[in-house]
């Protein structure tokens, strides 16, 4: 989804919040991630505004109050945090593994194919339903390379076993990537 | 429709997300390539691991320890590209004129005001280190930027064009 994401052609523009919408924000992030409460403080000051960054094809962006994009919203999700917030608090997406064949493909935007989660080197989370976001994890590595949605149910790719399993939404070295990498004015 | 999808991954996601680990401070400190960008882990997948390695040892040799990078693990020579480029959007009739503002010892406040009132428009501190001035006036403060602050040279000024923000 991220692949040719572009800063100076994709994002349409920047706004910020009023602090009644930043409350809702964050109540939705603990809503949706109860993990993070010990932290969200950390990742977006209460005293802080963040930015909401609009960009084409339904898709905004959180930018924290330096300008470092924090969570990212598609048309079919809701917030995610991007691979940058995942890493530094990794338990915040249930995680599925995949085996070591798959990483370049991954690395390279493609969806993850069934048989990459189900080989022996992979780890499929049971009961994971469709449509829920998770982070790719990789075969003896620590860290995400991917976060995905889910087209099918944990079962579903168990006894299904082909073709397309989680749709890849945002990756290593894809374009949202460069882009939290750093601040955007 | 999405309001029924939506409602069940909220209600599900709870129990699924490993949830933090005991012991472990977060945020994580991950160590990143400075050649690849990615964490070190994967610079077997960069398509310029060797270049990856060198900038391991001369940056984070102690970050190396344990990794082991595979020399001709892939062969996948594609280069990404890298993407360069600064500052973003549109403009409209509000333009974006200036930060590193800071950089000057210039209370952001005080500047915002001046702008204000010397250009009878809004103006605002948006961010750690910017200013929206609403309202054409960038020519006039290139000339009002260096006569209001000495330590603001012409040529420390740069227009940086019609930035989408």
């Amino acid at each position: 989804m991220f692949k040719k994401f572009d800063e100076k052609e994709d994002i349409t523009g920047a706004t910020q919040l009023k602090s009644s919408v930043q409350k809702g924000i964050r109540k939705k992030l603990l809503e949706n991630f109860p993990h993070i409460e010990p932290y969200l403080e950390d990742i977006l000051p209460k005293k802080e505004n963040f930015k909401l960054i609009k960009c084409k094809d339904h898709v905004e962006l959180l930018a924290d109050h330096t300008g470092v994009v924090r969570f990212m919203k598609t048309r079919n999700t809701d917030f995610v945090p991007t691979l940058r917030t995942l890493h530094k608090y990794p338990f915040l997406l249930p995680h599925q593994q995949v085996d070591k064949g798959a990483i370049k493909f991954i690395l390279n935007g493609s969806a993850i194919m069934c048989p990459g989660l189900t080989s022996p080197g992979a780890k499929l989370t049971a009961t994971v339903p469709k449509d829920a976001v998770v982070a790719i994890m990789a075969e003896g590595k620590e860290h995400a390379l991917a976060i995905g949605q889910m087209l099918m149910s944990s079962e579903e790719i168990q006894s299904v076993n082909k073709g397309y399993g989680v749709e890849n939404i945002h990756y290593l070295n894809d374009g949202l990537w460069h882009l939290a990498e750093k601040s955007i004015n | 429709m999405s309001d029924n999808a939506e409602g069940d991954v909220a209600v599900v996601r709870p129990c699924l997300a490993p949830g933090p680990t005991e012991g472990v401070n977060y945020p994580l400190k991950v160590h990143y390539c400075g050649e690849c960008s990615m964490p070190m882990e994967y610079c077997d997948y960069s398509g310029r691991t060797e270049a990856c390695r060198t900038w391991a040892t001369t940056h984070a040799p102690e970050a190396l320890e344990g990794l082991s990078i595979d020399d001709n693990a892939e062969e996948n020579e594609k280069k990404h590209q890298k993407r360069g480029g600064k500052g973003t959007s549109k403009p409209k009739d509000k333009k974006k004129s200036d930060w590193r503002l800071q950089t000057f010892e210039i209370d952001l406040k005080v500047a915002t005001k001046l702008f204000a009132q010397k250009f009878a428009c809004g103006s605002s501190v948006t961010g750690a280190d910017e200013i929206v001035i609403q309202g054409d006036v960038k020519d006039d403060l290139f000339d009002l930027l260096p006569s209001k602050w000495p330590q603001i040279t012409d040529d420390s000024i740069e227009d940086l064009g019609d930035k989408k923000r």
